[in-house]
């Protein structure tokens, strides 16, 4: 991987930025080299960050979502778009796909390395948020599985649930920072939950 | 005996023996100094008769030349940054002229050089009882800077924050007012006559030839708001014939690293142009220097253009006499960003705030602000033990801010004149005594003092000071010792006059673990007329003004050591420790039920910590590696919480790499995390990281031209260091240079 990766610590969300450690000339000395790895490892981290807020008012559950790697240009043709959407119980079969909420679900540009976004939610328990990539076609609960791929979701390092998704309570405010990377290099079939996967 | 009045009397038994020394007769010494690998001139390089105070500097060609010079056995000291120094011995003849050619063998650990701060006269480096950080005028070379505080923000323990230079954190932010360090050009106080802060931009780097920082309390030699230390910016001296000197900026902003943040659709640049002539000869020589820069800013609404002109002119009637004048005018017109937007108040894409964005009240907000000085200073060296000085001087800034709402404008003038006489006593002992004075005043609509936040009211306030000051060194042994004290007397608006006393005493000890440092001394900074008078809304808030500010004070104390450590490695530590009280800040209050903010005496505060700066010239010879760390403890005494403003850790890590013509180097500064901010309330939410910034650099040099390239924040690292202010993004510059 490319670049240099950042940690936020009040996120807890590993965010990775565009190339742009410079090339750093052959130097004489060793020490120097490693003065200048040692600054530029440094430097790297903890910078002044997007920080996304929910509007004022405002029930439901806004972040940040950042892009591993951006869609390639494989599927660039082929997709329809990347939506965010929660699901107040873990989907259990391909017919519960579409208890997500809210309806319609928005979506995510993917020309940007990060985005803030927000979903207007009633109060309640949210057992899964997530980013979904949808390809071009008719979704049906036959379909779901060669249309829909989960490319990202949000975790919580306190959570125990069976896929390690972060549970996310509204409570008539907003809750911010739920923050969650999306990467197009590791994107799930939805049979990934709901073995077995056809070949 | 009050101590002043000791000095003056130990002025007076120094300088009677001196009668005889001034009348007898006299030759001349002169020489060429060389590069004893190069055989190249040296110019710049410094001949100094040892045991007196007769000094000159070699010109463009290493010629030099010392009159008056004592007939006898003399030593003869010649000296430059980066050269070993060279010590000779000779003989001169009564009304004889003797040639002495000089070498000097280069040694990038030069750990001598001469100042001029410390002590307000000439002495090696090693003999000042405080800590002095210089930057010589290769460092800005080298560094590429284009403005004078860029060039001081590179110093030693020096931090700026937001304009505002801080030395072991004496400072604070308190948006430029009141500035506890003093600013001199040429030893000419140069601190503004309204808010006591210092403009940066008064004078054209390309005057400046070096500059000097001397660290802790300066006020017993220089008074108000040397409580902190003093910066003094010492510009080129004119050589023989003419010269030249042409310097040409260009390059770009970095566009920011989140999409999210982006604010135009095009590249910010910046660029200048600076143009220096000077013709001189033996009896008469002048400069003058034309420049102007424009920078689209990296950030939204932070375009500035500044045009500025300086001059110099010396007058050397006799040999013994030097007649200088000197002034500038600069003009600087540039938008008005910070603070940044906060959610809500711009196009803020849904995040908390846009460090790129302002808050779209402060849309069309723009700044001009022209400022300048003149001054002319006499010296004369009757003999080789005693001299003195004169000088005049005159200051104005005018400002006017222009933003939505009645605009703010402010017109000052700080008018000062010294009078300081300096004798050398055959022992090694040295006196300094003098008298110095400055009226200030301010006509302005927002330095009113008017308890209702107007823009119609336009009034007029001023401050008088004067002051006489002494400090004897002495050598006892190998210990050198210093006491002295200055005592001031302050008058606002024509009242009644309070005095205060600024004592310091130290003492220097050349040992074989290198060289001691001691000093303790008093400090004061009397309550700048802005932070007295001023009345005006800021942050939605009412600021009242405060008459009855008193100064306030600080005692300080530092123990330091310098050291070789082998052929290879300097170093330079120190103790320091300053109890304040009556410290000037701006706090919340109530008035009438409201909040306003209001500047008012409240702190007792402790600043303490350790200072030191390693230079390591590693292999190969060509490699210099500096480390600098500063240690602050600063503490509010009173309320037992960190004292606001003042990063814990500061360090620079620095390595300079040559190769014939070529060099490359780098910089990695770290300021910790500022834990605690003033008013916090406007600023609740800001949030603040720890500085981590790495600047690049390289350079190519061939005789007279030169080309440097130079990438500040080359990793694109985003902070802050005051709230709501972005400081500046990845840079890249390319400098050419040429000189004739």
């Amino acid at each position: 991987m490319a670049g240099c990766t950042i940690f936020p610590a009040q996120r807890g969300v590993k965010l990775t930025v565009r190339p742009r450690v410079p090339k750093i000339g052959p130097m004489p000395s060793r020490m120097w080299r490693l003065a200048l790895a040692t600054a530029a490892t440094a430097a790297c981290n903890e910078g002044l960050q997007p920080t996304p807020t929910c509007p004022s008012g405002f029930v439901g559950i806004c972040g940040l979502v950042t892009f591993q790697v951006p869609l390639p240009d494989s599927l660039r043709d082929s997709t329809d778009a990347v939506f965010i959407v929660a699901y107040k119980n873990f989907p259990t079969a391909p017919e519960s796909l579409f208890n997500f909420l809210p309806l319609p679900p928005p979506t995510v540009p993917t020309n940007n390395s990060t985005y803030p976004y927000s979903l207007q939610l009633p109060n309640g328990r949210y057992q899964w948020v997530l980013a979904v990539w949808k390809k071009k076609g008719t979704l049906t609960t036959q379909s779901a599985d060669s249309l829909l791929r989960e490319v990202g979701f949000y975790k919580d390092d306190g959570d125990t649930t069976t896929h390690g998704s972060g549970i996310v309570t509204v409570n008539g405010t907003a809750r911010d920072s739920i923050d969650f990377v999306i990467d197009f290099g590791n994107m799930h079939r939805i049979c990934t939950y709901f073995p077995p996967c056809p070949p | 005996m009050p101590p002043l009045k000791r000095l003056v009397v130990l002025a007076s038994l120094l300088a009677a023996p001196l009668a005889g020394a001034g009348a007898q007769s006299s030759g001349v010494v002169y020489g060429t100094v060389r590069d004893s690998t190069t055989g190249r001139p040296v110019p710049q390089a410094q001949i100094i008769l040892v045991g007196t105070n007769l000094e000159t500097l070699a010109d463009t060609s290493g010629r030099y030349r010392l009159a008056g010079v004592p007939a006898g056995q003399v030593r003869v000291l010649a000296r430059h940054i980066g050269y070993r120094a060279s010590l000779r011995t000779l003989d001169v003849a009564a009304g004889e002229s003797a040639n002495l050619d000089l070498s000097l063998r280069p040694s990038p650990l030069d750990v001598e050089p001469v100042i001029v701060t410390a002590a307000k006269r000439s002495q090696l480096l090693d003999q000042a009882v405080t800590s002095v950080a210089l930057v010589s005028d290769s460092d800005i070379a080298r560094r590429a800077v284009s403005t004078v505080d860029e060039a001081v923000n590179k110093a030693p323990g020096v931090l700026f924050l937001n304009g505002q230079v801080n030395i072991r954190g004496s400072s604070g932010f308190v948006e430029g007012l009141g500035s506890r360090v003093l600013l001199l050009v040429d030893g000419v106080p140069a601190n503004e006559g309204d808010r006591g802060g210092i403009d940066w931009d008064v004078v054209p780097l390309e005057q400046v030839d070096r500059v000097e920082v001397v660290k802790g309390a300066g006020s017993s030699l220089y008074g108000s708001a040397a409580l902190g230390g003093v910066v003094n910016l010492i510009t080129h001296d004119i050589p023989i014939g003419f010269h030249g000197r042409v310097r040409a900026t260009a390059g770009g902003y970095a566009n920011p690293p989140e999409q999210l943040w982006s604010f135009r659709d095009y590249t910010g640049g910046l660029g200048g142009l600076d143009v220096t002539g000077s013709y001189g000869t033996e009896a008469l020589r002048g400069s003058v220097t034309l420049g102007g820069r424009h920078s689209d800013g990296y950030r939204e609404q932070d375009k500035s253009d500044q045009w500025e002109t300086a001059g110099k002119a010396e007058w050397h009637p006799a040999p013994d006499t030097r007649v200088t004048a000197s002034g500038s005018w600069t003009s600087h017109q540039y938008e008005v960003g910070p603070p940044w937007c906060e959610r809500g108040h711009c196009d803020d894409h849904g995040l908390a705030f846009q460090p790129f964005l302002i808050d779209t009240a402060n849309h069309g907000a723009f700044t001009r602000s022209d400022k300048g000085y003149v001054a002319a200073t006499l010296e004369r060296t009757p003999s080789a033990r005693f001299s003195w000085h004169a000088r005049g001087s005159w200051l104005r800034t005018h400002f006017t801010d222009l933003h939505p709402g009645p605009d703010d404008f402010g017109v000052a003038n700080r008018f000062g004149a010294e009078l300081r006489g300096e004798v050398h006593a055959p022992g090694g002992g040295v006196v300094t005594v003098g008298a110095e004075g400055s009226y200030s005043d301010v006509t302005s609509n927002i330095f009113t003092g008017d308890t209702t936040a107007t823009s119609d009211t336009i009034r007029s306030h001023d401050q008088s000071e004067f002051a006489a000051y002494g400090e004897g060194e002495h050598q006892a042994g190998p210990v050198r010792l210093t006491a002295g004290a200055r005592m001031d007397f302050i008058a606002l608006d024509g009242g009644s006059v309070s005095s205060v006393l600024s004592p310091r005493i130290g003492a220097v000890l050349p040992t074989r673990a290198g060289t001691w440092r001691a000093s303790l001394g008093g400090g004061f900074r009397a309550p700048s007329l802005a932070e007295l008078f001023v009345s005006t809304i800021a942050f939605g808030y009412r600021v009242i003004p405060n008459p009855d500010l008193q100064r306030e004070t600080a005692w300080s104390f530092e123990l330091g050591n310098s050291t070789a450590l082998g052929s290879r490695v300097h170093l330079d530590a120190a103790l320091f420790w300053t109890e304040a009280r009556r410290l000037i800040e701006p706090v919340f209050t109530l008035q009438a039920g409201n909040p306003v903010i209001q500047f008012q005496n409240v702190a007792r505060a402790r600043l303490r910590g350790l200072d030191m700066s390693l230079v390591a010239i590693p292999f190969p010879w060509n490699l210099t590696t500096s480390l600098s760390y500063t240690f602050l403890d600063a503490r509010d005494v009173a309320t037992d919480s960190v004292l606001a403003f003042r990063p814990k850790h500061l360090a620079t890590l620095s390595a300079d790499y040559g190769w014939h013509s070529l060099s490359v180097g780098a910089d990695f500064r770290v300021v910790s995390r500022i834990e605690q901010i003033e008013l916090a309330g406007p600023y609740a939410g800001d949030p603040r990281v720890a500085t981590k910034v790495v600047d690049l650099r390289a350079g190519w040099e061939r005789g007279p031209v030169s080309a440097r390239l130079l990438v500040n924040n080359v990793l694109n690292y985003i902070y802050s260091l005051t709230p709501g202010t972005l400081e500046p993004v990845r840079t890249v510059s390319v400098t050419f240079a040429w000189k004739y």
